[in-house]
């Protein structure tokens, strides 16, 4: 085989190998922490917005459009980048001398995370309003809170039912840490870039990551698909 | 226990309620009949503020349900059954009955399924303590829910057309445990179809039609004696 002869995937793997699996914490990491702050921010968004109150559900729904109209990298930059400095000059004009900086990891996990939770508090949202309204009803005349029915009759089975859509925001959100090589958090996508713009090894380097992403992803994904089984079965 | 005076529901420009007065007595059996769209559904949702009234006033032991009393208060002694059961599904049959007495009413848990379980053999499922919901039929479900109701131990029940949703040969089991929580003195208010239980175990039969209580009286009157030609009208297709 000629192709294979000019290609150098032995000496790319043992040195880009180690580097992928330090990166493979890092995405865990991110994913983690990204997907706890999106399921919790959902939750937030879904149950504002289904509030009496019109305010909330003004500035929600406006929260929303603004999230879901912009790019997730133009979001992760503005973060990483923008927000610093819009903390600084505030604090210049207020006559205060600081220089604000956000950890790339955490900006990037903060950035993923309000951009799935917004997506996901579509999903939530429409969840919750499809539990029968009798559940609701059921536990406020057995003399249940308004909140303690939300959380504890109508939540839960709400819940069961997007389980599975939530695994797959957790599997396109490992997909997408790859986006936060941009604002430099030393993820997959980063130590490939580097690796091969200094090995010249361009070919290999970005397989190896193609693999590594499917590595993480399709075993995840069979994993929700099991649940999703499991939930159903049960 | 309650008194009504000129209570009346509107949605919108829909008036579903229109000056509705009324009493109900401590541990009377009260039936209320009457075409469907009628608004029973909605009075019945009042008295527990399920729905809120806008217009009169609805007296509970003397107390302005809407601004004198706790809603959850309230709600512990009046406890309602409905036409769709709606028992938790991702509860078993036991905890159905035994979350609001633990988690309302602090019970403690041993005491609360001791209690179930006394409940459950009083309506017949001893034996379906650890079965899920689906498992049961309708008949066996709206059993456990008037369970769950009683759990609270409530001064008195609601009912929304309890067995509508039944398959006619399960209907009985239902009203034979109506019936006997009548017999042991335990107030009702039974929206109802079922002519033949309203004749025989109410103390007293309220016909509604478009939002009106048309004609009041004991069951003898109302199914013997109708004297509202509306009331009569309407006998005369159920029965
Ligand atoms: N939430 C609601 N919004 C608007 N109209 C309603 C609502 N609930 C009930 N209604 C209307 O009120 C009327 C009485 O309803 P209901 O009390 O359910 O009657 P019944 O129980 O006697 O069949 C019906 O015309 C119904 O369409
Ligand atoms: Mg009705």
């Amino acid at each position: 085989m000629n192709l294979l002869s000019q290609l150098h995937f032995a000496k790319a793997a043992e040195l880009l190998i180690p580097s992928l699996l330090s990166g493979f914490g890092v995405v865990i990491k991110a994913t983690i922490f990204g997907f706890l702050l999106a399921i919790v921010l959902g939750m937030v968004i879904a149950i504002g917005r289904l509030s009496q109150l019109k305010p909330i559900r003004g500035v929600l729904y406006l929260f929303l459009e603004l999230i879901r109209g912009t790019p997730l990298l133009v979001q992760l930059v503005y973060i990483y980048y923008v927000v610093p400095l819009l903390l600084n000059l505030l604090a210049g004009i207020l006559g205060f001398k600081t220089d604000v900086q956000i950890a790339s990891l955490t900006a990037g996990i903060i950035g993923i995370g309000i951009n799935y939770g917004c997506y996901m508090s579509e999903v939530i949202r429409a969840s919750i309003l499809s539990v029968d309204k009798g559940q609701t009803e059921a536990a406020l005349v057995l003399g249940l809170g308004k909140y303690e029915a939300l959380f504890r009759i109508v939540i839960p089975q709400a819940f069961r039912s997007i389980i599975p859509s939530l695994g797959n925001y957790l599997v396109m959100m490992v997909k997408d840490t790859s986006l936060l090589a941009y604002v430099a958090v030393n993820e997959l996508l980063l130590r490939t870039q580097n690796f091969a713009s200094q090995t010249f090894l361009t070919i290999e380097a970005y397989t190896y990551l193609a693999l590594a992403y499917l590595i993480i992803s399709i075993p995840l994904s069979h994993l929700i698909k099991y649940v999703e089984y499991k939930l159903k079965t049960n | 226990m309650f008194s009504i005076f000129n209570l009346e529901k509107k949605y919108g420009d829909l008036e579903v309620l229109k000056d509705i007065s009324m009493y109900i007595g401590e541990g009377e059996v009260v039936c209320i009949i009457g075409p469907s769209g009628s608004g029973k559904s909605t009075l019945l949702r009042c008295l527990n503020l399920l729905e809120l009234q806008t217009g009169g006033k609805i007296f509970y032991y003397g107390k302005n349900i809407d601004a004198e009393l706790d809603t959850k208060k309230l709600r512990r002694e009046v406890g309602m059954v409905f036409q769709k059961f709606n028992l938790f599904p991702m509860f078993t049959v036991l905890k159905n009955i035994t979350y609001a007495p633990m988690h309302v009413n602090k019970m403690k848990k041993e005491d609360a399924e001791k209690l179930a379980m006394e409940l459950l053999t009083k309506v017949g499922l001893a034996d379906k303590a650890d079965v899920y919901p689906v498992k049961l039929s309708g008949g066996q479900q709206q059993r456990v829910a008037i369970a769950r109701a009683l759990a609270m131990n409530p001064k008195m029940l609601l009912f929304d057309e309890p067995t509508s949703a039944l398959d006619p040969e399960l209907v009985g089991d239902v009203l034979a445990v109506m019936k006997q929580l009548a017999a042991d003195g335990m107030g009702m208010v039974v929206v109802t179809h079922e002519m033949g239980f309203a004749r025989e175990v109410s103390d007293r039969v309220i016909f509604m039609d478009k939002g009106y209580i048309v004609e009041e009286g004991t069951p003898d009157k109302i199914f013997n004696n109708p004297e509202n030609p509306r009331t009569q009208e309407f006998l005369a297709r159920v029965l």
